[in-house]
């Protein structure tokens, strides 16, 4: 599927760093994250992951330091190769869902009727909205427009998914039905890269980031996360607990 | 043409076709609006004369509006930063919307002229084809402008303000109401920066003296270079950045 992946990295970010005015969003921020894995950027508000996310997908670019995203700096030329969720539901409200993913599986390059229409069919019965596909988005309810926005993201199969807090506002079993297309989507070699906030999200993950202020302050999965804090019954909030006052007495 | 325009003004045209109200609106608005001032003139003779003005100026009115707001809704609703993130280029997106919203402007303009004319008797000279052709260019350059615009707005409420103060002054200062030679100099030169200026007097110029296409060319060429240089700076204000 992917082919500018040598070396098994789907993402290099080497010191990359950007600011609005004087805050820093991202602050000189090195990860590198392997293909084929969901990878979760966790942190508080203002921790600077959807700066993050918007960089890795061209939308921003860094005012120094480098990001290759399979191979490439982002731009419209790495388009194609990812897929991009953001955080407002960011649809048609007005249109169906069908036309809302049809029309972003026409941008994305696909221009076989047929083969965009059996794309689009297949997504669609994906996110289990297929007895719906002709209602309008507006008369959705929030689930149902997360999960039409997702399909607006995944269907033209990109190597690469970006996804801005994509369980937010879902409630416990429609957060467990995403993660299940989320593992299905990683088993076929997408790389997922998912900003959260919750300690749910996290510990699905392959392998997680915590942030802060804009930079990485622990990586690893989430088991050896944990373990890092020398507690075995430690939780996940624990370990990022544990990072900060590690962080804080560092930078003391 | 790129098929990336001809997908979003694609998209546009649905949008809008599915939205029922809206779509009864852009129908009803201009024409009460056109009865209210057509009944509102005493004198046949006055609306004869203002009337080419008065086209002039809903068809560019109702083309910004419509192409301002909806281009903002596309960053309000987020919709924007997912273009933008896609393989679409800036340029792509100016020219769908231009496309996307020509049909409903060409619509409300055709319905605007024709009951303008015939439900008031409008005694006027020229072709009607070259009156529409005229206004043609009018309501393209009006689209342009509307997004231009919108690439400033951040809210409804900024876009809203936006409209008196593209709008308003071109009305006062385009020679819709009196001569412009009558005005000061210094008002002059703002009037002739004002696509609407042009617009006036083309129309002016067919509807009252019969001219022709040709014989208005200066107003045409200004009014496409006019919706040339605002769909280059719509394309180079919408940058990938901003899209939020």
């Amino acid at each position: 599927m992917v082919d500018n992946k040598p070396d098994g990295i789907t993402v290099k970010i080497d010191k990359a760093s950007f600011h609005f005015k004087k805050l820093k969003a991202v602050d000189e921020l090195s990860l590198d994250i392997p293909t084929g894995i969901s990878f979760g950027l966790l942190g508080p508000n203002g921790a600077g992951k959807t700066t993050l996310i918007r960089l890795l997908a061209g939308l921003l670019k860094p005012k120094s330091g480098g990001i290759e995203v399979l191979g490439q700096t982002p731009s419209r030329k790495t388009a194609h190769l990812i897929g991009y969720m953001p955080q407002l539901h960011s649809l048609y409200s007005e249109l169906s869902v069908i036309q809302n993913v049809n029309f972003f599986a026409q941008i994305y390059g696909l221009r076989n009727k047929k083969q965009r229409s059996q794309q689009v069919e297949e997504v669609i019965k994906l996110i289990d909205l297929w007895q719906r596909r002709g209602d309008s988005v507006m008369n959705l309810s929030g689930g149902m427009k997360q999960r039409a926005s997702l399909a607006c993201a995944i269907v033209h199969k990109p190597p690469l998914l970006l996804l801005d807090e994509p369980t937010v506002g879902l409630d416990p079993e429609l957060r467990v039905t995403f993660w299940d297309y989320f593992t299905s989507l990683t088993r076929q070699g997408t790389t997922l890269i998912i900003s959260s906030h919750t300690m749910d999200d996290a510990a699905h993950c392959d392998r997680l980031a915590f942030m802060r202020q804009g930079k990485v302050i622990a990586q690893g999965s989430p088991c050896e996360l944990i373990q890092a804090t020398g507690k075995p019954e430690a939780t996940l909030e624990d370990a990022f607990l544990h990072f900060i006052r590690r962080e804080d007495i560092n930078n003391e | 043409m790129n098929s990336n325009a001809l997908t979003i003004a694609g998209r546009l045209m649905r949008q809008l076709v599915r939205d029922r109200r809206t779509l009864g609106l852009i129908v009803i608005v201009p024409l009460v609006i056109m009865s209210l001032i057509g009944l509102s003139f005493p004198d046949e003779g006055i609306l004869d004369y203002i009337a080419p003005a008065l086209l002039a100026t809903l068809a560019l009115f109702f083309s910004f509006l419509l192409t301002g707001i909806s281009f903002l809704r596309e960053r309000s609703q987020g919709t924007m930063e997912r273009l933008m993130a896609s393989p679409v280029s800036r340029l792509d997106v100016v020219i769908g919307y231009l496309f996307g919203f020509f049909l409903f402007a060409l619509t409300q303009t055709l319905i605007v002229v024709l009951f303008t004319i015939y439900a008031f008797g409008i005694d006027f000279q020229g072709d009607l084809w070259q009156i529409l052709v005229f206004q043609v260019m009018v309501i393209t350059g009006a689209v342009t402008l509307g997004i231009f615009t919108s690439t400033f707005a951040r809210n409804e409420f900024q876009m809203v303000q936006f409209i008196p103060l593209i709008i308003v002054p071109q009305i006062f200062l385009s020679g819709v109401l009196w001569p412009v030679e009558q005005m000061p100099d210094y008002l002059q030169w703002l009037s002739a920066v004002m696509p609407l200026t042009y617009a006036v007097d083309g129309l002016r110029d067919i509807m009252l003296a019969g001219e022709s296409l040709l014989d208005v060319g200066f107003e045409l060429a200004v009014l496409a270079g006019f919706t040339v240089a605002t769909s280059i700076l719509a394309a180079i204000t919408l940058r990938r950045g901003t899209a939020g």
